[in-house]
């Protein structure tokens, strides 16, 4: 299945827009410009913006710690990610969720500071969506690590009796935070764990964006047709460390130099150079014109007022203070 | 009008009359349609499975997915069938649920009600006996509730359905499967949170009581007043919001505070009153805080020995005195 040359466009420039925003969050890191200790994603953004591609603004998207590849997939923007990852009063969450990113006009609930804990929200909201009688989709990111968590099954379990629209989307970077996922799961796979509750998984390559949101599509379809929920493994590799300030040594070079010649943001510019879509001037402008756009709302949010001490009573209890 | 009806029926009353009124609102939880103590036992009748419904055991998880039909809009009401299963979604009710609305910046509101029994008494052993509130009064953002009659219950469930706060609500058993009776309204009534009820007046000493825990002090009372010491017994029914004025207004007048919780007494609820005491009027105070709670051991199977470890009247009037 092809994409049309539009949308990958489009896919791509997302792409371009991942990969800047954390590099930028990176060196203003070791600037000192911001403190927000960041987990990114580089080398998975064909997989954080190919399961949010599908998605319509009425679905609901659970993200994960790991950069900001599926809330930009989803309509975050930049000057909205700036000013809540600086803890800036105009932040979505006015500062006091930082990573914890979160839009209701997006449908993007929140982040859970414990992995995996939001397993079985995302067959909560689902839920919700069938008892209203809505074509709403929830779709779950997670990488494999956190499939080891012990709401995956009981969510995966609730999720099939109770047919809820809810794709399981589960990110294989082959490492789980200090650690080659190898040392943490005794398979290849993780996706095959859904046949152990009935439900129909498939397993894609993650570095064509063309791949990871045709596979994507397909299971938000059978969600959205009522058939209940899907797995999708996307099989990625993560350039970045765990975190910032990671003490590293835990990757062996031979798998980045194999992975670096299948980066996800390479495989779609030729894949636009080719089929003429893109001239490489044009590229270069985009580069540049997304580069200037990350660091304007930088700068933007940046100048934005932080909060104030009374704010941080505010919002605890819907009608008052502290209790 | 009133009618006499047991504390269960007056808890199913409350969600059977908020589910006729918002259909937002369902039911969820362990073997709920056919309900082990009966508090909602017979509901999937009139509502169908898809409100009243069934989960499987899994408690951590069943508690997000409440958080989600939250998030989604609904207002679920969760029931984790004894108070030691609360444990297991501490998780989600101690790291996630209390805290949503501020780390979201107002932007979620999680309407979750998480109904659970507490208390021993019935031989049930270490961990299907247990009153756990104190383990949740660290976690910023939660309501907790305790009622000891059916007017309290029914009022304050209602209350908590409609609240846009999540509320742990707190049913002792012993009142559940004593089959308390009292007096409720056949009119629609709420309770608001953080507003105690004096049980008892009297000028000698105050003692705050929570849960079945008012029986006792009750009992207490009537033992003392024999011996023409009078006390005052407060049952504050909210936890958190706590009604702070109730109390100090009470020990204004007596000088002497005693508090008496069937959890255990390290870091209890009591602990927390009497801090609040020392801190704000240890002056008034003629006698050091007594705090009555279980011993910090876990509960014995043995009955002889659980009824050794459960506060009941007579180490109510212990306490008393130790402040006359």
């Amino acid at each position: 299945m092809t994409l049309s040359n539009e949308t990958i466009l489009a896919l791509y420039r997302k792409m371009l827009v991942v990969r800047n925003l954390e590099e930028t969050h990176g060196k203003f890191l070791q600037e000192g410009k911001i403190q927000l200790m960041p987990h990114f994603g580089t080398g998975q953004e064909a997989v954080s913006i190919g399961v949010t591609g599908p998605l319509q603004q009425k679905d609901i998207l659970f993200g994960t710690h790991r950069g900001v590849g599926e809330y930009v997939g989803k309509g975050m923007t930049t000057k909205d990610i700036w000013a809540e990852y600086l803890g800036k009063q105009t932040g979505l969450c006015k500062g006091k969720g930082t990573m914890h990113l979160c839009d209701p006009n997006l449908n993007i609930p929140g982040l859970v500071s414990s992995l995996g804990s939001d397993f079985s929200y995302a067959v909560g909201t689902a839920l919700s969506s069938k008892m209203n009688k809505s074509d709403q989709v929830t779709l779950f990111f997670v990488g494999e690590g956190t499939c080891n968590q012990g709401d995956a099954g009981p969510a995966m379990c609730m999720a099939a009796l109770w047919k809820c629209p809810v794709v399981f989307a589960i990110c294989t970077n082959e490492f789980c935070e200090l650690s080659y996922k190898s040392e943490h799961i005794p398979t290849e796979d993780v996706a095959p764990r859904a046949a152990g509750y009935g439900i129909p998984y498939d397993i894609v390559d993650g570095q064509d964006i063309e791949t990871t949101y045709t596979a994507t599509e397909k299971a938000i379809s059978h969600a959205r047709s009522s058939k209940g929920p899907y797995v999708v493994e996307y099989k990625t590799f993560r350039m970045a460390l765990h975190y910032a300030g990671d003490p590293g040594g835990y990757v062996k070079s031979e798998d980045v130099e194999k992975w670096s010649k299948r980066d996800p943001i390479d495989i779609c510019r030729e894949k636009l150079l080719d089929r003429g879509v893109l001239t490489n001037d044009q590229d270069q402008k985009l580069v540049s014109e997304v580069q200037a756009e990350v660091n304007m709302t930088a700068k933007e949010a940046m100048a934005d007022p932080d909060p104030v001490q009374s704010d941080l009573f505010k919002d605890v209890y819907a009608n008052k203070g502290v209790f | 009008m009133n009618q006499t009806i047991t504390f269960t029926q007056a808890l199913q009353d409350a969600m059977a009359e908020e589910m006729r009124r918002d259909p937002k609102v369902f039911l969820l939880g362990e073997d709920i349609r056919l309900s082990v103590f009966g508090q909602t036992a017979g509901l999937v009748k009139e509502f169908g499975k898809e409100r009243v419904l069934n989960t499987p055991i899994a408690e951590n998880a069943i508690t997000g997915v409440t958080i989600g039909a939250a998030m989604n809009g609904h207002r679920p009401v969760l029931e984790l069938m004894f108070c030691d299963f609360t444990m297991l979604a501490m998780d989600q009710i101690c790291n996630q649920l209390g805290q949503w609305r501020y780390i979201t910046g107002n932007q979620y509101n999680l309407p979750v009600v998480i109904r659970t029994t507490v208390g021993g008494g019935f031989r049930m052993g270490y961990g299907h006996s247990q009153s756990l509130e104190s383990q949740m009064q660290q976690a910023p953002g939660l309501v907790l509730v305790e009622p000891s009659n059916p007017y309290d219950a029914k009022g304050l469930l209602k209350t908590a359905i409609r609240s846009d706060d999540p509320v742990i609500f707190f049913e002792p058993r012993k009142i559940i499967l004593g089959g308390i009776e009292g007096e409720v309204p056949e009119e629609e009534y709420t309770i608001p949170f953080g507003e105690a009820a004096i049980r008892k007046e009297g000028k000698d000493a105050t003692v705050v009581a929570f849960g079945f825990m008012v029986y006792e002090a009750m009992n207490a009372a009537e033992e003392l007043a024999k011996e023409n010491i009078n006390i005052e017994v407060i049952d504050p029914r909210t936890i958190v919001p706590l009604d702070k004025d109730t109390i100090f207004e009470s020990v204004e007048k007596t000088g002497r505070l005693i508090t008496v919780e069937e959890g255990r007494i390290r870091g209890g609820l009591g602990a927390e009153i009497a801090a609040i005491a020392c801190n704000d009027y240890f002056s008034i105070l003629k006698a050091p805080v007594q705090r009555v709670a279980a011993p910090m051991v876990p509960i014995p199977g043995s009955p002889v020995l659980e009824d050794f470890y459960l506060p009941n009247k007579d180490t109510i009037i212990r306490a008393v005195k130790r402040t006359l």
